[in-house]
């Protein structure tokens, strides 16, 4: 299938937008914007390339590309980093892609205030590190910590591993400006002041925009937290010779109370049984660990040293293993890897396959984890006894609540897919899977995400089904802020919106 | 041309069974069986300054990975050695 061409005239208009370098239309910059690392037909990659891409540098020529786009009638998505397990940045009706990436300055550092304001193009491990010699860094801390962008971060209302202590993304951002869909500019916070984390004036806009997939408009600008740098850290990994002793200890280190504490993370029987062929810190573990749970923590010297104390009369107490120094802090510095790491699959006869990693995500309260585990590895095994393609991979389990961890828990199921395999098939049985463990989190009285967002194809059609009447509100809060269904169109079912206004 | 030659390297050492997956050549150093990689990935041929490379170049990263979000590192084997000599 060809790829749509984009009428000349738009074109040029975005050349005099942009500049003539900031627009790109060769076949490498539209193929190569077309995937995010989540699962991605690849047999059918045209279906998803954008016709154009353009750079902007600012504010102005975001919003002069928006308004254009209304115009000429065409689709605007934008995208960050690219590193989102949902299809946020996907422009799945093709049209102008806005790649941020250009939009990568730091524009003040108020250290009276505790505020540093960004471009949405930055990272924030260049941030942190730009922060470092003030004594300060930006804790927003997901496996993509070195590659996504705080424009994606706020446009997933990313999970942070560390928001036990720190807070998650729309903890950590104080206020932002967005390009709405039809090109005019408004800066959204807790109230009006762009420095302001608390205010009881007006509808509290920062949430609605946080999270919207790139539906509801462009960020261009935000205002982050200056966290102070913590002088100390504390990673202890425990083992355990089941899931269910695994997962008791791990709601009684969460039950701690202790405020340095920045996660607690659960590792099922088959996370182990995965890390056995491929990690060298569990290869060689005593047959007897069957599963596993991880504590960090930050802060000053002292308070982590006086927590991670309590940790461990926690751990004496309720008869956890400690994996030792060496395991437990090079495992917990290698939590960012995946993203940067080929991956082996097996296939049923054992054979190493490089496959893709992919984890569905969802939010489970703690009481429901052994129940939503054992439906999840069903669903995965019968998956993998159809198709010598899925590979599972086990499941972790992460404190989800920001400041107060421990009643509910980001919880995913990680699978290795050979996608070079991909056929309708193969793709039609994957999307019914992924749809099937969606709906076992809301049965369960979850949410189907936590950390990626639930616009892909699959788990989407739950979507009303979780948020109720919420789900109408949606759809008329896009239908009013983008009369021309432009921003993305296409994700969440919102062109449901347009259908019943016809 | 002067250049390093893959068959001018000392034979690598010997490897002992870790797993029915897994094999070690060095200690810490972990690779996966051989014989699971014959279909789909094989392995290739890396000269031994290269396998350490890239393990060493993995330890710095990690480290520098620590350094980033903290100035230092608690340690749980100190903190247990305290407990037991404070009778707790």
């Amino acid at each position: 299938m060809a790829v749509p061409t984009l009428d000349t005239a738009v074109v040029d208009e975005l050349v005099a937008i942009c500049g003539e370098e900031n627009v790109l239309t060769g076949r490498s910059a539209l193929f190569n914007r077309a995937r995010v690392p989540a699962p991605f037909p690849l047999h059918r990659w045209e279906q998803f390339t954008p016709q154009a891409v353009v750079l902007p540098t600012s504010t102005e020529q975001v919003s002069a590309v928006v308004k254009l786009a209304n115009r000429a009638r065409v689709p605007v998505v934008p995208r960050a980093g690219a590193t989102g397990l949902s299809d946020g940045a996907v422009p799945i009706r093709h049209g102008i892609l806005v790649d941020v990436k250009r939009m990568d300055k730091i524009l003040e550092i108020d250290v009276d205030d505790r505020t540093v304001t960004v471009q949405p193009g930055i990272n924030m491990m260049k941030l942190s590190q730009r922060l470092q010699p003030l004594g300060f860094i930006y804790p927003d801390d997901p496996a993509s910590y070195p590659c996504s962008l705080v424009g994606g971060r706020i446009g997933t209302s990313g999970f942070s591993l560390i928001s036990g202590r720190f807070g998650h993304t729309r903890d950590l951002v104080i206020s932002f400006e967005i390009v709405l869909p039809t090109g005019d500019v408004i800066r959204v916070g807790d109230g009006g002041g762009r420095k302001i984390r608390k205010s009881s004036s007006g509808y509290q806009l920062k949430h609605l925009f946080m999270g919207h997939q790139g539906t509801l408009g462009i960020v261009t600008e935000a205002t982050l937290e200056l966290v102070t740098r913590p002088e100390a850290e504390f990673s202890a990994f425990f083992s355990y010779p089941s899931y269910l002793d695994a997962w008791r200890a791990t709601g009684e280190f969460a039950r701690s109370g202790l405020a340095t504490l920045a996660g607690v993370v659960l590792f099922d029987e088959q996370k182990v049984a995965y890390l056995r062929r491929d990690d060298e810190a569990w290869i060689p573990a005593p047959d007897w660990v069957k599963s596993i749970t991880a504590v960090a923590m930050y802060g000053q010297k002292d308070e982590v040293r006086a927590g991670a104390k309590q940790i461990m009369r926690i751990a004496k107490a309720n008869g956890s293993t400690y994996a030792g120094d060496e395991v437990s802090q090079g495992d917990w510095w290698s939590r960012h890897d995946r993203y940067a790491t080929p991956l082996h699959g097996r296939t049923r006869s054992g054979q190493a396959v490089l496959m893709s990693w992919h984890c569905e995500d969802a939010a489970i309260n703690h009481s429901q984890l052994p129940a939503v585990r054992e439906k999840w590895h069903w669903i995965v095994d019968d998956l993998r006894r159809r198709f010598d393609t899925f590979d599972d991979w086990g499941m972790f389990s992460y404190t989800n609540g920001a400041f107060r961890p421990g009643g509910d828990y980001l919880t995913e199921i990680d699978v290795g897919i050979w996608e070079q395999r991909y056929d309708e098939e193969m793709w039609a049985a994957w999307v019914d899977a992924k749809r099937e463990i969606a709906r076992v989190a809301i049965e369960h009285g979850g949410s189907m995400s936590s950390c990626h967002g639930s616009c892909r194809e699959g788990e989407v059609d739950l979507l009303p089904l979780e948020l109720g009447g919420g789900f109408d509100v949606m759809k008329k809060v896009k239908r009013v802020l983008d009369p021309n269904n432009v921003m993305n169109p296409g994700k969440y079912l919102l062109d449901q919106a347009y259908e019943e206004e016809a | 041309m002067l250049g390093f030659r893959l068959s001018a390297q000392r034979p690598p050492a010997e490897h002992r069974r870790i797993s029915d997956v897994v094999i070690s050549r060095y200690e810490h150093v972990y690779e996966v069986d051989p014989r699971l990689m014959q279909e789909h990935v094989r392995q290739q041929s890396l000269p031994e300054w290269d396998f350490h490379r890239i393990i060493e170049n993995r330890v710095e990263h990690l480290v520098w990975m620590q350094q980033h979000f903290a100035d230092s590192v608690i340690s749980g084997d100190d903190l247990i050695r305290e407990l037991e000599q404070e009778g707790d």
